[in-house]
């Protein structure tokens, strides 16, 4: 029976997908654009050439990560919210950390390296404020991390507005607020050589915390402690976890993932600073995160295709005239018909 | 100096509003034990319908009734998903919010093209007379839009409701003591939907408030946020009306600042001044005012034998 029951909790994304996506097509339909002009737009900004396929994989490197850092949390029952805001502090840190000449001239790579670990860093504090609030107020981390996030939007608003900061400086007044562009040497290497394709190497960085996130959810205690405090904290702590704590280091965990995928944008395809770098991933790493339900390979799936949904709809809106935004409804519709039908899948499990 | 912080009230009162609208119908539904994080998506959604429905007929009031109507299907849907399918309502509130978003943006898109910045016909200005005149109080409260004084009086009512109804009895059991009341002959389900329908309502209004009455157009991710302060209002006024229109108001004149300052000739960096409602409502939800209790059963389920 467990079988039928594991197929039946899979089938319930791939049907709210495909129901989503028939939607965004009739959407399509109704607004008067022509549906296979659209789908070859689509298709073209999605597949089309290696730069598409490089920059669509980029994209779910982002969001694989920050679902990622979604599903540890939520293990413990803590829904982590802040991925835009653990994205953006990221980027400031990586940049911060890039634009500095000393960090630019370290030997073996480090150069590289310590402006992602920085990123990652500020991304696991941001994340472990709401952790801190959760345990010392009882705080709803839903609310401290999106509240958060906002707080850290705005930082990178007064970052790239104040040459005090991270503004390049002024020299005329047609100077855009945004950052310089970080060193050459903190930019991430290309995975493939071939520079008509933007892939980097946070893929490799990615694949290999998802075999890690993996291996920690399933086969160490701290994922055991992360599952039992998730389905029983008062239990939990009898046995003597150290709930508090634990609760901390699953938040930062998360806003840690968050921070090293803003890290990665930067210093992968971005290179500068500007407002709204972090533009949506947050949430889109969330949805990948809830609909994988908790499986890491859920994630990495969800991730593709959200990666590719989203080059693929910037596509459809340049060369078809189809607002980008047809995919925020999609997604918004997968996770409402996931969250939805848990009574139902439930029952039908239960039912046999 | 006097005229100036006549300015300011007028100013923290008018952003404030929406505030104040949302987060007193969310309240409602809060204690009957259901969360909308919805709420900005709600917000959204009628801002929209109110700049379509008033550039369609030309009728800003009737605009006002599209945003309310909007508002009222899209709670109607959030309360079959918390309240009959059980669905996580944190999660489902999360969807609400990216469909509102990307639905009103696309419809935009469609309807006006590009970027264009339609006007709409807005909501006049309503001096009261005889009091509009006075020389401070009038230009702080008594020139405002006619929906503040109806939004105003609404506020009144639901506090009324909550403490001196039999209905707001009922919506506080099935917040606190769904099985109690469910044992006493409440209707825990159907409390519960018109809990949620009157966040949708006010919702509505707050929306409309924000594009028809404030803006008098339409832009994308127009409410950018609101509906989460208004969230935030809530838990800091601790679920009581008098406190969370309070906290409403703090958010309100810490937004007024941003165009206060300058004027004065205080130059704080305007991110700061932009991040400083966010960052009162971290302080107020971290409990800076003192640990605060939530309805017992709040974003609970309830399933009757359970």
């Amino acid at each position: 029976m467990t079988d039928r029951r594991r197929l039946l909790g899979m089938a319930v994304p791939f049907v709210a997908v495909l129901g989503s996506m028939i939607v965004g097509l009739l959407l399509i339909a109704a607004s008067g654009k022509d549906v296979p002009d659209a789908i070859e737009a689509f298709m073209d900004g999605a597949f089309g050439s290696a730069f598409a396929i490089g920059a669509s994989i980029n994209r779910a490197v982002t969001l694989s990560l920050v679902g990622l850092g979604f599903i540890l949390a939520f293990r413990a029952n803590l829904t982590n919210v802040g991925g835009e805001g653990q994205i953006a502090v990221g980027g400031i840190a990586a940049t911060a950390l890039g634009l500095w000449p000393p960090i630019a001239s370290l030997p073996l790579g480090l150069a590289v390296i310590v402006p992602l670990l920085g990123g990652t860093l500020a991304g696991a504090f941001w994340g472990g404020i709401a952790g801190f609030m959760k345990v010392r107020f009882g705080t709803n981390e839903v609310i401290s991390t999106l509240l958060l996030g906002f707080v850290a939007l705005l930082a990178v608003y007064w970052c790239v507005q104040s040459t005090a900061l991270l503004r390049q400086p002024q020299t005329s007044s047609a100077t855009l607020p945004e950052s310089l562009q970080i060193a050459d040497a903190a930019k991430l290497p290309s995975l493939t050589g071939n520079a008509e394709s933007p892939l980097h190497i946070g893929l490799v960085i990615c694949l290999l915390l998802a075999v890690a996130t993996a291996i920690v959810l399933q086969r160490s205690t701290f994922g055991l402690r992360l599952r039992a405090i998730g389905l029983n904290e008062l239990a939990a702590r009898r046995a003597g976890m150290p709930g508090g704590i634990m609760m901390v280091v699953a938040l930062a965990m998360a806003g840690a993932f968050g921070g090293l995928a803003g890290a990665i944008m930067l210093q992968g395809e971005q290179y500068y600073l500007k407002t709204g770098f972090s533009s949506g991933y947050g949430f889109d790493g969330l949805v990948v995160g809830l609909l994988s339900r908790g499986s890491t390979l859920g994630v990495l799936a969800g991730a593709l295709f959200f990666g590719f949904l989203r080059s693929g709809g910037i596509s459809m809106e340049i060369m078809a005239q189809v607002p980008a935004a047809l995919t925020l409804v999609i997604q918004g519709l997968i996770v409402i018909a996931v969250a939805g039908s848990v009574i139902l899948v439930e029952k039908l499990q239960g039912a046999r | 100096m006097e005229e100036m912080l006549a300015v300011f009230i007028a100013s923290t009162l008018r952003l404030a509003m929406p505030l104040m609208l949302a987060a007193s119908g969310e309240l409602v539904s809060e204690r009957a034990g259901v969360l909308n994080l919805s709420l900005e998506g709600m917000m959204l959604t009628a801002a929209f319908f109110g700049a379509l429905g008033s550039w369609a007929s030309g009728n800003p009031y009737l605009g006002v009734a599209c945003a309310i109507l909007a508002s009222v299907v899209v709670s109607a849907v959030q309360a079959w998903l918390s309240v009959n399918l059980r669905a996580n309502q944190l999660v489902v509130g999360i969807g609400f919010n990216i469909l509102a978003l990307g639905a009103t943006t696309l419809l935009y898109r469609i309807i006006f093209g590009g970027l264009s910045r339609e006007e709409i016909p807005g909501l006049p200005k309503l001096a009261v007379k005889g009091l509009s005149d006075l020389p401070f109080a009038g230009t702080a409260f008594f020139q405002q839009s006619v929906i503040v004084y109806v939004g105003l009086a609404l506020i009144v009512l639901i506090w009324a409701m909550l403490n001196h109804t039999s209905f707001g009895l009922a919506v506080r059991a099935v917040g606190d003591e769904p099985r109690s009341a469910d044992k006493a002959g409440i209707p825990v389900a159907a409390t519960r939907w018109k809990a949620v329908l009157i966040t949708g309502f006010m919702a509505g209004f707050a929306g409309a408030f924000i594009s028809i009455a404030d803006i008098h157009t339409f832009t994308e991710n127009m409410t950018n946020g609101a509906g989460y302060l208004a969230l935030a209002a809530v838990i800091f006024g601790g679920w009581n009306v008098g406190r969370t229109i309070a906290a409403c108001l703090l958010f309100g004149a810490a937004t007024a600042l941003q165009f206060q300052l300058p004027a004065m000739g205080i130059h704080v960096p305007t991110a700061f001044l932009l991040m400083l409602p966010y960052l009162l409502a971290l302080l107020a939800v971290a409990g800076v005012v003192g640990r605060l209790e939530p309805p017992t059963s709040l974003t609970l389920p309830f399933q009757r034998g359970k």
